[in-house]
């Protein structure tokens, strides 16, 4: 009774094989596709580089609590904190990051940084496309990550510390 | 007491009768949580966090009220107290912010420790917090009232344990409050206990709050650089652009000789290693008469070849040396032993702000006469003479008002001020400013020296019905009136001395010969045999010249170098700059202080926070300094002399007696490093020592030191361990005092100075300014 088990199994395998044989292809034609992403297809939940969001008044979110560089198992974040004032304000809590520098050169893309954080000032963006010749540049600082200021009150961009 | 026999948990314990059931547990491992609780404060009673199920009694029980009795049964982890307690947390929580992770206790807060342990995660009350603005109540304390769970251990500590009241309760029940006296700011000591205490985030650091995290900093218990108590101060760093940089000083594990207690220098003075205007680079002065940065090499070249010229050209009775008090006693005495074997010379001094050598003299070949700091908290009786400990000596102050309070220690004072330890004294004789030495005449019974009256004598009949009597005394008393002292002391039964200097490595300093006349272990220079079988080189015999001696001799011409070792004897000693101008000055310091202006050479020196060794306190007792911060560009006191020796050809071996025994400096001495700064392994990748030892390690010259400073045979593995070691001052081979001037200059520091460092401490600066210039009073607190 082995044969025919054995002639069920190949003709199992070989009719997934010729049924996909007939199936229209799907090609992402990256990088010379349609679109910001260039063809790409990226699903909600990849992770990509890294984003720090505002808040619904343009303020920063991250209150520099260290809970993402203390979760984060390769050691990658760098921050360092600095308090609020009246005229210089950064974040809607009494401190914020001054400096947040994420080294790309050692981020695995965990995701646990985006989990620690509590007030979900850092997220995953879509951007995959960090590949460099020289390491030093994979330092992502503040103001490479940080969401631009558009589209907020004027009086707060202007103490943004945004670049962008 | 008697022991009594109880069951905690269902395991049977004993311990004495009164004692609280929270401590009786704690000692055998079970804790019961508490927020109110505070061993040695009064009990409050107002947290209900300790409850425990007692059998017998219709209620749960607060552990921290209750004492141990005979067959009592103990619960202290059930389901119905676990009930409780997360009842308790919830409603403390009811108005607690939820800001932790922006609130500087996160991760060492107890409350956030409780509410993980318990789970009263999520709350039935939905009632609105009350949001608070934060209040700065002085330049080191700030208040966040909305996180405060009205503990009133701040309270406590404040006015029980330092004796300043200066926080209190306003309003009742569920509107009670922390409130400071001065109405909107406090007007206190400055001593940041209130912050140390607080379990919660409430009261937080001026120097600290929202910098960084507990966890983000790498913590090192060291021994505090200001005055001369010795207290451990465990310092937060974290790395910098330059090095690592010191975030916060505190008592983090209470594991030191201070105990609970550190002071504002020790919490916050340590800002001046972060002062922009250290100096990284040495400084030479050129024909212009201006300073200009040189290399290392360039600038020890320089040095060791014009120091070598005026040897060999005026000998070394032309060169003076001058130590410090803030170094370790592996620098002094590497110092010294640079100075009398390399130099030849002896005009070697320091800064003293006692005579040592007198008190070592007094009490040579007295075994167990001198007492450490922990005596004094648990001496019966104490007499205080001069000084005030709580102004100069703080962690003392602490630990006799905790004496008095715990134990109810007699303290008999004679003062010319009415110093604020009075409060606590059993009997305050006020005396003239001259009239220490005929008051110990008196107490030893030469009625005609004072205007006796019936409160002298009440305070004589006291003193000398004392069966065991802890003599403290400060700079008032020198030489003679030392001598007198002791003799008077030691006609009592079990009497035990301390003499109070002024800095951190007061005492080593003097311990480890940092003075013209005596080597280390005041044996006097002129019998310096064994030291000089030891060096392998001829001391010299007859006493240098000391401190003021050298000023002198520099004005009329005949010092021709001065070599300064972080101390500023310019300032202290009011020098005319133009002394100075025919000497060639060698300075090594943080600072370009007034003594380095006049240098001609400027080394950058590392701090007592960027390196390792031990140093002595004024009480005798050893400890352990471990490296903390580090900055680029500075090199410590011990490197800098062993590079200038080396540099004028002295042979290396003999001067640091590495590569000897076992005893590696495994890097021990290195602390937290980052970059390039490892000094350490570029000298001996650069001379093929590699697995050996280096020049640069303390430990090898403290090997020297054990062998021949009796009085500092202690055990290495205590010391290394981090315990304190008490010097034999049985062991000093000392007969007489040599007949000389003590030179005692006291520092006449107060809580908010230290010397020329403390000049550059920005935060001691401001806390000296609020005091001196007071705040108008506005509105109140609330």
């Amino acid at each position: 009774m082995s044969i025919v088990r054995n002639i069920a199994a190949i003709s199992k395998g070989m009719s997934i094989t010729f049924k996909e044989m007939f199936q229209p292809t799907e090609v992402e034609n990256y990088p010379d596709g349609p679109g910001p992403t260039r063809g790409a297809v990226l699903q909600d939940r990849f992770r990509g580089a890294h984003v720090l969001q505002r808040d619904e008044n343009g303020l920063e979110k991250c209150v520099a609590c260290f809970l993402c560089a203390a979760a984060c198992p390769s050691n990658c974040i760098y921050i360092e904190a600095a308090e609020n004032t009246a005229e210089n304000r950064i974040s809607s809590s009494e401190r914020y990051a001054k400096v947040y520098n994420i080294d790309y050169n050692r981020c695995i893309f965990c995701g646990y940084c985006v989990e620690a954080c509590p007030t979900d000032a850092i997220t995953h963006g879509h951007g995959f496309e960090l590949a460099s010749l020289n390491a030093t540049n994979l330092v992502m600082r503040k103001e490479d990550m940080l969401v631009p200021a558009v589209g907020m009150p004027g009086e707060l961009a202007a103490h943004s510390d945004s670049v962008k | 007491m008697a022991d009594v026999t109880f069951t905690v948990d269902g395991k049977k314990l004993t311990a004495p009768a009164g004692t609280l059931l929270i401590d009786a547990c704690k000692a055998v491992g079970i804790e019961i949580p508490a927020f109110c609780y505070y061993p040695g404060l009064s009990l409050q009673a107002a947290c209900r966090m300790c409850v425990v199920r007692i059998e017998k009694m219709p209620k749960l029980q607060t552990a921290c009220t209750t004492t141990v009795a005979e067959g009592m049964v103990v619960q202290t982890e059930t389901d119905e107290i676990k009930q409780a307690r997360k009842a308790t947390i919830e409603l403390l929580l009811g108005n607690h912010p939820l800001d932790c992770p922006v609130c500087d206790a996160g991760g060492e807060c107890e409350l956030q420790d409780m509410t993980f342990k318990y789970g009263a995660a999520e709350s039935k009350y939905v009632e609105i917090k009350q949001h608070r603005e934060e209040q700065q109540w002085s330049p080191v304390v700030f208040f966040d009232r909305p996180r405060c769970i009205l503990c009133y251990r701040c309270v406590r500590v404040c006015g029980e344990g330092m004796d300043v009241w200066a926080l209190g309760i306003q309003n009742r029940g569920v509107s009670a409050v922390i409130a400071p006296n001065g109405q909107d700011h406090l007007e206190c000591e400055e001593c940041g206990m209130c912050i140390d205490i607080c379990p919660v985030g409430a009261l937080t650091s001026g120097t600290y709050r929202y910098k960084t995290r507990p966890w983000e900093m790498t913590h090192v218990a060291t021994i505090c650089t200001h005055c001369g108590d010795g207290c451990k101060t465990t310092l937060g760093t974290r790395r910098s652009n330059d090095g690592m940089e010191i975030v916060r000083g505190d008592n983090r594990d209470k594991s030191g000789i201070n105990g609970d207690f550190l002071c504002i220098k020790g919490r916050y003075a340590f800002d001046f290693a972060n002062r922009t205007e250290r100096l990284t680079k040495p400084l030479v002065r050129q024909a212009d008469g201006q300073f200009k940065e040189a290399s290392w090499s360039e600038a020890i070249d320089f040095a060791a070849k014009r120091l070598r010229e005026i040897r060999e050209s005026k000998g070394g009775q032309a060169i003076g040396v001058i130590g410090s008090n803030r170094t370790t006693n592996e620098e002094n005495y590497l110092l010294q032993k640079f100075a009398r074997t390399v130099l030849g010379t002896n005009n070697i001094d320091h800064h003293r702000t006692v005579d040592y050598v007198s008190f070592a003299a007094a009490l040579a070949g007295k075994s167990e006469r001198t007492a450490s700091l922990r005596d004094t908290a648990n001496a019966p009786a104490i007499l205080l003479l001069g000084n005030d400990p709580t102004e100069q000596h703080p962690a003392l102050a602490w630990n006799l008002r905790s004496n008095v309070r715990l134990n109810r220690a007699r303290i008999y004072i004679a003062n010319h001020a009415e110093i604020k330890l009075r409060r606590q004294a059993k009997q305050f004789l006020e005396i003239p400013k001259d009239g220490y030495a005929s008051l110990v005449q008196y107490l030893a019974g030469n009625d005609s020296v004072v205007a006796a009256n019936e409160q002298t004598a009440a305070f004589r009949d006291a003193i000398r019905k004392e069966e065991s009597l802890l003599i403290i005394f400060g700079s008032e008393f020198r030489g003679r009136d030392i001598q007198a002292l002791v003799e008077f002391g030691l006609s009592l039964p079990n009497t035990k001395f301390v003499l109070l200097g002024d800095y951190a490595n007061s005492r080593g300093a003097a311990d480890m010969g940092l003075l013209p006349d005596t080597l280390p272990g005041y044996v006097p220079v002129a019998s310096a045999a064994h030291f000089a079988d030891e060096y392998g080189a001829v001391l010299p015999q007859n006493a240098g010249l000391d401190l003021l001696q050298m000023f002198d001799a520099a004005q009329s011409g005949n010092l021709a170098a001065l070599y300064v070792v972080g101390s500023n004897p310019v300032t202290r000693y009011g020098v005319d700059p133009a002394v100075l101008k025919n000497t060639f000055v060698i300075v090594q310091d943080m600072f370009l202080t007034e003594t380095a202006q006049l240098a001609d050479v400027v080394f950058p020196a590392a701090n007592l926070y960027e390196k390792a060794g031990t140093v002595t306190n004024t009480y005798g007792d050893i400890q352990l300094v471990k490296k903390a911060a580090d900055k680029a560009g500075v090199r410590s006191d011990f490197e800098l002399i062993v590079r200038l020796a080396d540099r004028m050809g002295a042979d290396l071996k003999k001067l640091v007696p590495f590569g000897r025994g076992v005893r590696a400096d495994m890097g021990q001495t290195r602390g937290a490093q980052s970059g390039e700064a490892d000094r350490h392994s570029v000298w001996l990748a650069a001379h093929g020592l590699e697995p050996k030892l280096s020049p640069f390690d303390p430990f090898a010259t403290l090997d020297e030191i054990q062998r021949l400073v009796p009085s500092y045979s202690f055990s290495r593995l205590e010391l290394l361990a981090g315990s304190d070691q008490h010097a034999k001052s049985e062991l000093v081979q000392i007969s007489a005092a040599p007949a000389r001037r003590d030179l005692v200059l006291p520092s006449q520091d107060t809580l908010f100075t230290s010397g020329t460092l403390g000049r550059y401490s920005d935060k001691l600066k401001e806390v000296l300014d609020s005091h001196t210039t007071p705040k108008p009073v506005e509105a109140a607190a609330d």
